[in-house]
């Protein structure tokens, strides 16, 4: 039957086994590749990714850095200034084209077009205007989610049925009150669900640019084990912002869970 | 009770929507300690006139004037939502990310406090904060839900939803709390439920009056329910775009406006409801208010200031 519920065991045995198919049928591929090239470096087998994962940790000669702590802390703080920056942005901006026509009709045009550009296509702006350094990085970020983000908080407000600032209003609220207590409340679930789904792009805008003209972080070190098929670095490196992302949805997720019990207990 | 003390006086009230009339001179008076009920077709302009009230939507002609303050002398035109008027919505009555309990307090808050203060003034605003929430699970406690204090609107049926909202408006003590077809969406014990519990406010508007205080509740209901309407007001106002216009010298019709305004029995919490003076009332409101034939002029049947009594209960108003 569409949509029956299944049993809890069921779902964390299903989601158990979907994750060993996947490694499994890696372990196949990698087999069948070793068996044709012994040498393969492009589906490494597991003791090859074992010798990976150790070369990215091990001290670096020349600048006695391990690449992976230095690539996960550049990457990590790019990522994190970026998108407390577009956030921060985006719910002030969200919410004041939500809250006030005359700003909405100003700033929802830009927005909506802004939304459409890739921020990847707008890389050369982003060289120009902020150099290839920290900041242009984090640059990338914000403004490449802030339109989306705006939106859908601003779309969010929009949504938010009159009857409620109405009746703050009849029981004394003022203007203040009515955006902070009202109306931020009850936007502030959907934008952790926002934030959420801006994470995966925040990613692809930051290994963009870092692949491009980075000196550290994921992208960069990605592009150059590519180039000399180290697929052995790539792959963890891979699985790492998997894990990475995936570490940071869950966060979000149980904000969500712990500061807004009524919107998952379906009070939407 | 001085039934002519007003709480609420609607001056000329007009509005219209481009070409469409929809509220037309509309003039009424309601004193401290009714309960209205407002009834009428679908389209009239109930809600237009609700809003008006509430002053979410403001008149295009004529004035609202809420009187408040010690005396009841001071009247204030409505220009915008305000602390004196309670609303109670049929959807969304309540803030879905607050416990009964919080609703209830919430306006206390929002009253009694700013957001400067909650934040620069923390340890008076906890000790105010726990205060508030005594006031809301005692206020909640009175309504029949002292166990449901921690529950979030979701997880209430319609009829607990209804209640506690009625409570939030209460708590406040406003001048007079505006109920927007609250029950129109509750079966039919849930509904008898919440309108017994009306009526127990009525009948706390009676003990204050028989000790010569000043009656704590006024209530203007609109529903579409004419039993309930009957049942719950002590008077009955019907609104209508079915009235003699033409004889009026109107060219097309200028929009509904009260064509009936009549004292409704009172009845006390439990007492049983006499369904033949019902079906009476009822008739005649069908054929005031409700018949697109009818031609009436409106001020005949107008009379609830006239009116003897209908039915007086034995505690009833003088």
């Amino acid at each position: 039957m569409i949509r029956k519920p299944i049993p809890q065991y069921v779902t964390v045995l299903l989601g158990m086994a979907s994750v060993m198919v996947m490694l499994g049928g890696y372990t196949y591929l990698s087999h069948r590749q070793h068996q044709v090239n012994p040498d393969d470096k492009t589906i490494p087998s597991w003791s090859q990714l074992k010798e990976g994962v150790g070369k990215s940790l091990k001290e670096s000669k020349r600048t006695g850095e391990r690449w992976l702590i230095v690539d996960s802390k550049a990457t990590a703080i790019r990522l994190f200034a970026g998108l407390f920056l577009g956030v921060f942005g985006a719910v002030a901006l969200g919410m004041l084209m939500g809250c006030f026509t005359p700003l909405e009709a100003f700033f929802y045009p830009p927005m909506a077009l802004l939304a459409k550009i890739p921020p990847t296509a707008m890389l050369a702006v982003f060289f120009v205007l902020f150099g290839v350094e920290q900041k242009m990085y984090i640059a990338m970020i914000a403004f490449g989610v802030l339109p989306t983000l705006a939106q859908s908080v601003y779309l969010s407000v929009k949504e938010v049925p009159e009857e409620l600032p109405f009746k703050a209003y009849t029981l004394g609220a003022s203007h203040m009150e009515v955006i902070w207590n009202v109306l931020f409340r009850f936007v502030f679930p959907k934008l952790i669900d926002a934030v959420r789904l801006q994470i995966g792009p925040a990613m692809v805008y930051l290994i963009a640019a870092e692949w491009m003209v980075g000196d550290e972080g994921f992208g960069y070190r990605i592009r150059l084990q590519t180039r000399i098929q180290n697929m052995s670095v790539v792959y963890p490196y891979l699985a790492l912002l998997a894990a990475f992302g995936f570490s940071m949805d869950f966060a979000l997720r149980k904000v969500q869970g712990l500061v807004c019990p009524w919107y998952a207990k379906g009070g939407k | 009770m001085d039934e002519r003390s007003p709480v609420l006086e609607a001056k000329g009230v007009s509005h219209w929507f481009g070409d469409n009339r929809v509220l037309h001179d509309i003039n009424l008076k309601v004193a401290r300690g009714q309960i209205v009920s407002l009834v009428g077709p679908s389209g009239c302009g109930k809600s237009t006139f609700l809003r008006a009230v509430v002053g979410t939507h403001l008149p295009n002609a004529g004035d609202i004037v809420v009187y408040s303050g010690e005396s009841h002398a001071t009247g204030r035109r409505v220009q915008g939502p305000g602390r004196d008027r309670g609303i109670v919505y049929q959807h969304y009555s309540l803030f879905p990310f607050l416990t009964a309990q919080q609703n209830v307090a919430f306006g206390l808050m929002l009253d009694e406090t700013s957001i400067a203060s909650r934040l620069f003034m923390f340890p008076k605003w906890r000790r105010l904060r726990k205060a508030h929430l005594e006031e809301a699970a005692a206020f909640l406690e009175r309504v029949g839900l002292g166990e449901a204090i921690n529950l979030y609107p979701s997880a209430m049926s319609g009829g607990m939803r209804q209640r506690v909202a009625i409570a939030q408006a209460l708590i406040m003590k406003p001048e007079i709390v505006l109920l927007d077809e609250p029950f129109g969406a509750l079966d039919e014990a849930t509904r008898e439920d919440l309108q017994k519990m009306l009526l127990t406010l009525y009948d706390e508007n009676c003990q204050t009056l028989e000790k010569k205080e000043k009656p704590p509740h006024t209530i203007f209901i609109v529903t579409h329910e004419l039993n309930e309407a009957i049942y719950v007001g002590d008077r009955v106002i019907g609104l209508s775009q079915f009235w003699g216009w033409e004889e009026a010298g109107h060219k097309a019709g200028p929009g509904a406006t009260i064509t009936y305004d009549r004292k409704a029995p009172v009845y006390h919490p439990g007492e049983e409801r006499d369904f033949e003076e019902f079906a009476h009332q009822r008739h005649e409101i069908r054929r005031i208010v409700f018949d697109p034939e009818a031609k009436h002029a409106p001020a005949k049947h107008r009379t609830f200031w006239e009116d003897k009594p209908v039915r007086q209960s034995s505690r009833g108003p003088a």
